[in-house]
C-alpha cells in the first residue's frame, strides 16, 4: 500500500512543471557533474522543454565552451547595463514627477488657502464695520444738527432782547447761516469754532440786529414761512420756565460741545468765562421775558422733536465718550420739555446713567417711571429693573 | 529589489513588466534566459560568420521586449524559442506565438497539478484520474512513462535499453505525455 501510494505520487511528476536549466546547471549537466536527483529533474524538464534541449544539443557540439561563456557574460552585462539603469532613470523620473505634482498641489492649496483667508477676512471686517459703527454715525449726525439747537438758543436770546417775532425769526436764520460754516467743521479747524460761538453767546446781551441784515438777503422765504408755521402750531405748549431752562441748558450744551470740539484748553477757559457772563445775562434777562417766551416754544415746538432728537443723539455721544454728567444734563432737558417718545428714551438713558454712577435708588425710580409710561422701552426697563 | 525579483516566477515577472511597466523585472527575466539564448544562437553564429554577436543579441533582446508587451505568454521558454527562431529566420514581423491544442491541454493539466499540490483531496483525485488515464495508454507509451518518471531511469538508461538515440527517446516521451494529457482531458469531459 505504501509502495502503491509512493508510486501514485510519482504519477503526478509527469505533469509537474520544472524551471529551465540555470546558468549553473547547464554546464554541469553537460559535464555529468549533477547528482542523480538533480539529473532526473533536469531530464524531466528536458523531455518537455525545447529551448533547453536545443541549448544542450548546441553546446554538446561545441568543442570548447569559451565562446559560450564569453557571450553569456557579455549579454548579461549588456542586459544589466541597458535595462537596469533605464529602470533607475525611470524611477528617478517618476520620483521627480511625483514631487512636481506634489509641489503643484501645494501651490494650489496655498493659493486657495490664501484666497479663503482673504475672503473671510473681508467678511469679518465687513461684519465688524456693520456692528461697530454706531460711534462714527453718531458723530456725523451730532455735528450737523448742532446748528439747529444753537438756533433755538440764539433765537431765545435774541427774542429776549427784541421781543419781536419777525426780527427774531430773521436772526434765527442768520445764526443758521453763520453757524453751519464753522459748526460743520469743528474738528478739523477748532480755532474758528470757538471764535464764532463766543460772539453768539455774547450777543445774547448785545442786540442781534447786526447779523440780521446780511442774512435777510440770503434767507429764503420758505424758511421764514416754516418758522412761522411752527410757531403757530405749538403756541400753547411750552412754559416760560422751561424755556429759561432750555436756554441755559442750551448754553451749557454749547459749552460742552465746544469743549469736545476744541482741543485748546485756554480757549475753553476763555469761552467758559464768556459764557458764564452770558448765562448770567440770560438769567437776568429771562425772568422779565416770561410773557414773550410763552409764545416762543410755539415757535420752537415744531423743531422740538428734531431738536429733541439732536439733543438725544448728542447726549448719547457724550455718554459714550464718558462724560455722563453732561449727558444726564441733556437727558434731563429732554425729559423736561420733550415729547413722548424722547422723554421716555431720555428717562431710560437717565436711569442707565444713574445706574452706571451707582445711584441705584434714582435709577430704579427712573426705570419705574419708564415702565409707567408704558412705551416701547417698557420691557427693557422692566428687565433692567428685574436685574438690578 | 533585484534580489527579490530573481526569486519570482516567470509569470510574475511578465505580469510585473506589463502592469507596472517595470523594466527591472524585464531585465531579470531576460537575464534568467540569457545563457540559453546564447546557447541556441551559437550554431547560427558559427554557420553564418557575417552575424555579429554585438548586433544580434541586442536586436534579439529588443524584439523580445517588444513582444513581451503585446503577446500572451503561456510559457516563457517556448515563447523565447519562438521569437529567437523568428529573429534568426530574418522575419521582419513578429509572428505571434499560439500554442497548439496539445500544448494547451498540457498547460491545463500542469495548472491543475500546480493547484493540487497544496490540496490533498484534489491531489488524491488527480492521482486516481491520472492512473486511470495511464492504464488506458498503449503499452509502449505506458512503459516508457513509467520507466522514466516512476523508476527514474535516465535518458542514458533508456537509450541503452531500447537502442534508440536520445532524440528518439525524448520524442517518444513527449508523444506519450501528449496522449496521456488528451486521455485525461477527455476523461474529465466524460465525467
Amino acid at each position: 500500500m505504501l509502495n502503491n501510494s509512493s508510486h501514485n505520487d510519482k504519477v503526478i511528476k509527469i505533469f509537474s512543471g520544472i524551471r529551465c536549466l540555470s546558468k549553473d546547471q547547464l554546464p554541469r549537466y553537460l559535464e555529468g557533474r549533477l547528482t542523480d536527483v538533480e539529473k532526473h529533474l533536469v531530464e524531466q524538464h528536458l523531455a518537455d522543454c525545447d529551448l533547453c534541449f536545443e541549448a544542450i544539443q548546441a553546446l554538446e557540439k561545441e568543442s570548447n565552451t569559451d565562446q559560450y561563456n564569453d557571450l553569456t557574460g557579455k549579454l548579461q552585462r549588456y542586459i544589466q547595463q541597458s535595462i537596469l539603469p533605464v529602470s533607475h532613470v525611470q524611477k528617478v523620473a517618476q520620483y521627480t514627477r511625483k514631487e512636481r505634482t506634489k509641489e503643484n498641489l501645494l501651490v494650489y492649496f496655498w493659493l486657495i488657502a490664501f484666497g479663503v483667508l482673504g475672503v473671510s477676512g473681508v467678511y469679518v471686517l465687513k461684519g465688524h464695520m456693520r456692528n461697530a459703527p454706531t460711534m462714527p454715525r453718531l458723530m456725523v449726525s451730532s455735528v450737523a444738527p448742532v446748528p439747529e439747537t444753537k438756533d433755538t438758543t440764539t433765537t431765545a436770546a435774541t427774542q429776549v432782547d427784541n421781543g419781536e417775532k419777525p426780527v427774531a425769526a430773521q436772526p434765527i436764520i442768520a445764526a443758521n447761516h453763520a453757524t453751519p460754516a464753522h459748526q460743520s467743521a469743528p474738528a478739523p479747524a477748532p480755532n474758528p469754532a470757538p471764535a464764532t460761538p463766543i460772539p453768539t453767546a455774547n450777543t445774547t446781551a448785545i442786540p442781534p440786529t447786526k447779523p440780521a441784515p446780511a442774512p435777510v438777503k440770503v434767507d429764503s422765504v420758505k424758511l421764514k414761512q416754516l418758522a412761522l408755521e411752527r410757531a403757530a402750531k405749538k403756541k400753547a405748549r411750552a412754559d416760560s420756565l422751561a424755556k429759561v431752562q432750555a436756554a441755559t441748558a442750551e448754553a451749557k450744551k454749547q459749552d460742552s460741545l465746544k469743549k469736545a470740539a476744541a482741543a485748546a484748553e485756554k480757549e475753553e477757559q476763555d469761552r467758559e468765562a464768556a459764557e458764564k457772563q452770558a448765562n448770567a445775562a440770560k438769567a437776568q434777562a429771562a425772568p422779565p421775558s416770561d410773557p414773550v417766551k410763552k409764545e416762543e416754544p410755539k415757535k420752537d415746538a415744531p423743531a422740538l422733536t428734531n431738536s429733541d432728537e439732536n439733543l438725544y443723539k448728542a447726549a448719547m455721544q457724550l455718554q459714550q465718550q464718558g462724560s455722563i454728567n453732561e449727558a444726564m444734563d441733556r437727558y434731563r432737558r429732554i425729559e423736561a420739555n420733550g415729547n413722548g417718545k424722547y422723554v421716555e428714551m431720555a428717562r431710560y438713558q437717565l436711569a442707565i446713567c444713574y445706574r452706571s454712577k451707582g445711584q441705584m435708588g434714582k435709577a430704579r425710580r427712573m426705570f419705574k417711571e419708564v415702565v409707567k409710561m408704558d412705551g416701547s422701552l417698557k420691557t427693557a426697563a422692566q428687565q433692567a429693573l428685574d436685574t438690578m | 529589489m533585484h534580489q527579490q525579483l530573481t526569486s519570482l516566477s516567470d509569470k510574475e515577472l511578465i505580469s510585473r513588466t506589463r502592469k507596472l511597466k517595470d523594466r527591472e523585472a524585464e531585465g531579470v527575466l531576460m537575464d534568467r534566459y540569457s545563457h540559453l539564448l546564447v546557447a541556441i544562437t551559437l550554431p547560427q553564429l558559427h554557420k553564418n560568420p557575417s552575424l555579429d554577436p554585438n548586433v544580434v543579441f541586442p536586436g534579439l533582446l529588443q524584439r523580445l521586449s517588444a513582444s513581451l508587451r503585446t503577446q500572451s505568454i503561456y510559457k516563457a521558454n517556448e515563447w523565447m524559442l519562438h521569437i529567437q527562431r523568428g529573429y534568426m529566420a530574418k522575419q521582419e514581423k513578429i509572428l505571434p506565438f499560439y500554442p497548439s491544442r496539445e500544448v494547451r491541454d498540457f498547460l491545463h493539466i500542469e495548472n491543475i497539478v500546480e493547484k493540487a499540490s497544496t490540496n490533498t483531496i484534489d491531489r488524491q483525485e488527480l492521482i486516481v484520474r491520472l492512473e486511470q488515464a495511464l492504464q488506458r495508454l498503449p503499452e509502449e507509451d505506458r512503459e516508457i512513462l513509467q520507466e522514466f518518471y516512476i523508476e527514474q531511469k535516465t535518458f542514458a538508461d533508456l537509450t541503452a535499453s531500447r537502442g534508440w538515440n536520445r532524440d528518439k527517446v525524448r520524442h517518444q516521451l513527449k508523444a506519450a505525455k501528449n496522449k496521456l494529457a488528451k486521455l485525461y482531458i477527455n476523461q474529465s469531459h466524460v465525467k
